[in-house]
């Protein structure tokens, strides 16, 4: 998720980029979204897997550190937050009281940014290191077995 | 003086503090409504190709991208000198109010609606679509969830992309309808339809017979005589595609009536120190500060503005609709703040209607979609109606087509002067000797929800939803308490 023209807000596009270029198992579909979670539980209510890739601001205030994520951990208490619209958790929450199909398993790969604000295609230069790493840790997610 | 903030405010795209300021005997002296963002978009565009700008503009903002889509397409026709064919301009329209009809959903029921369905003194945690649904049943969030889909499936059919369409061109459209594609419109349309008149029901049962809800929206707590904005056809009906930009007085007088082409000789923008918002007031009244009443240049766009700045609704029961609301309401114009909500819901309905009508055009699926540009270019000015109200797109290029030069009105920023009287008007009727009870919070931030504003396009900047502390000081800048906004 993210929006390519507001610097490290764009990193988890560009994983999703390099994705698809690396190669991937034909069951897995790499999307870009860059909505409200709103729109986001139409999407994940038809797969079973989801992994997200996504900015965060906060954390641990170091920019390109990278946090694999559950669900529970995205409590607003934990100070740990999507960068993009309505909370996931709400999100899930709102599937479930609607009876949607919902995926067994989420998985959030956040990395810390620096800069989401201003103007430009290149993220800062510690986020874009980041990249690659983030690709590798997808790509080893997708062979784990599922639960 | 003890200030008061804030912080953050919930459901709203962007982000934002609010900041009150008390006096010695606990009453509100000021408030503020403050955007820590920063602008640089305009910057970000100049040196770059305008077709362009139809795909870069969208990103502003995740949630209206359709809206900057269309009045870039729309500037572009202008600053190529190209008019589009008739089936385009069907075409686009098409979209857009499909595009109209599933934002203003998606507001009601996620974002301003909970205020109501479940009550604005009820505990946060409620106060969202979750309390919506507890409230008024699964089977209506399934029902808003399905009437999204079907209208973003429109959306995604014509314009290539659900977020970011890419349909636009200058002089037409990137591709024809087909016969199959018209059936899939005329049903979403008439789903819409249905959707858009048992949303208006539920409005009626919930808000309207309820005394509580009926008094805050008739009140004076939220209520301000201002200027209206609002596009028009040739006959006075609000269109969100095309038309004139018309301005009534705060007694619903005519004022202005101009091409989008002309904005700069009506809008001006006033800059306050303590915001990165720009206010936009009516060039030909002046700025006399944030007050009320016909000396002052202050103005509204967006729903209930659209409503009050036309003669009628185009269609047969939209124009019901708002006929059923000024009347409840006293008549024209209408200056209740909340009163926006409701205005947004006979949107929708006309929306759809208007969907109806384009889908069963037969002019539709012609396949002449454009007319190619073949002038030099050299500026150009785009206006359309954004679900939040009227959004201006004005490029200068040299003549191989570079922008040298970028301005965004945005929709927001037009409500900006309005939103913060807003806050203002209902902390000093709210907050008394120093009292500030969670449920009052909400109210004050009720005020601005209504105008569903998107800060993130009034500053063009994007939401982050960084956490943000409250601090509460005395006159003598002393911390005397820090509160957090729970979710």
């Amino acid at each position: 998720m993210g929006n390519p023209l507001r610097r490290d807000d764009g990193v988890g596009i560009k994983v999703a980029r390099n994705l698809r270029e690396k190669g991937i198992p034909a069951e897995v579909e790499v999307l870009e979204a860059a909505t409200s979670g709103l729109d986001l539980l139409e999407i994940i209510t038809e797969y079973e897997r989801v992994i997200i890739v996504d900015a965060i601001v906060g954390g641990e205030g170091l920019p390109g550190k990278i946090h694999k994520l559950s669900l529970s951990d995205l409590s607003p208490r934990s100070g740990l937050v999507l960068s993009h619209g309505i909370d996931l958790p709400t999100v899930v929450k709102l599937g479930e009281a609607l009876g949607l199909p919902q995926p067994k398993e989420i998985v959030i790969f956040a990395v810390e940014a620096g800069d989401i604000s201003s103007f430009s295609e290149e993220c800062t230069p510690r986020v874009e290191t980041a990249i690659p790493r983030v690709v590798e840790l997808v790509l080893r997610e997708l062979e784990r077995p599922r639960n | 003086m003890k200030r008061i903030t804030i912080d953050p405010i919930t459901r709203l795209e962007g982000h934002g503090k609010i900041e009150i300021f008390l006096n010695g005997e606990g009453e509100v002296e000021r408030a503020y409504f403050q955007i820590p963002e920063l602008r640089g978009f305009e910057k970000f565009c100049e040196g770059r190709p305008a077709e362009e700008m139809p795909r870069i503009t969208p990103r502003i903002c995740g949630v209206c991208p359709t809206a900057h889509h269309m009045a870039s397409t729309k500037a572009l026709d202008d600053l190529f000198k190209v008019e589009p064919t008739p089936t385009a301009k069907k075409i686009r329209e098409l979209m857009y109010c499909a595009f109209q009809a599933e934002d203003h959903i998606l507001h009601f029921f996620f974002l301003g609606g909970p205020d109501f369905v479940v009550g604005p003194k009820a505990p946060a945690g409620e106060r969202n679509i979750l309390g919506v649904i507890a409230k008024a049943g699964m089977e209506a969030g399934l029902k808003v969830i399905e009437v999204r889909k079907r209208l973003r499936k429109v959306i995604q059919t014509i314009g290539g992309k659900v977020v970011h369409p890419v349909c636009g061109l200058p002089g037409g459209v990137s591709k024809p309808v087909t016969e199959e594609e018209r059936k899939e419109f005329i049903e979403a349309a008439e789903y819409a339809v249905d959707f858009s008149k048992w949303a208006l029901e539920l409005f009626d049962g919930v808000v309207l017979k309820n005394k509580e809800y009926l008094d805050l929206v008739t009140g004076d707590i939220y209520k301000h005589r201002t200027y209206y904005m609002g596009l028009v056809d040739e006959n006075n009906r609000l269109n969100f595609y095309d038309g004139r930009v018309r301005v009534v007085d705060p007694n619903g007088k005519e004022f202005a009536k101009f091409k989008g082409r002309d904005y700069l000789n009506h809008i001006q923008e006033h800059v306050e120190p303590w915001t990165y918002v720009r206010f936009s007031y009516l060039k030909n009244v002046g700025w006399k500060g944030f007050v009320d009443g016909e000396e002052s240049g202050i103005f509204r766009v967006a729903p209930l503005a659209r409503l009050n700045a036309a003669d009628g609704m185009a269609t047969p029961l939209a124009q019901e609709a708002y006929e059923k609301m000024y009347e409840t309401l006293g008549g024209k114009p209408v200056h209740n703040t909340l009163a926006f909500h409701w205005a947004r819901l006979i949107e929708t309905l006309y929306a759809s209607e208007r969907m109806l009508e384009l889908a069963r055009d037969p002019e539709l699926t012609s396949p002449k979609i454009r007319n190619m540009p073949m002038e030099t270019p050299e500026e150009g000015v785009g206006v359309v109606e954004a679900p939040r109200g009227t959004l201006f797109h004005h490029y200068k290029t040299d003549e191989r087509g570079i922008l040298r030069e970028v301005n965004l009105i945005v929709a927001t920023q037009n409500n900006s002067a309005a939103i913060c009287m807003d806050i203002e008007r209902a902390a000093k009727s709210l907050i008394h000797k120093g009292e500030v009870p969670e449920g009052i919070l909400n109210m004050i931030e009720m005020a601005f929800r209504a105008y569903d504003p998107c800060h993130a396009c009034a500053t063009h900047a994007l939401p982050g939803q960084m956490p943000l502390e409250v601090i509460v000081r005395d006159r003598k800048g002393r911390e005397l308490k820090r509160l957090v906004r729970s979710l």
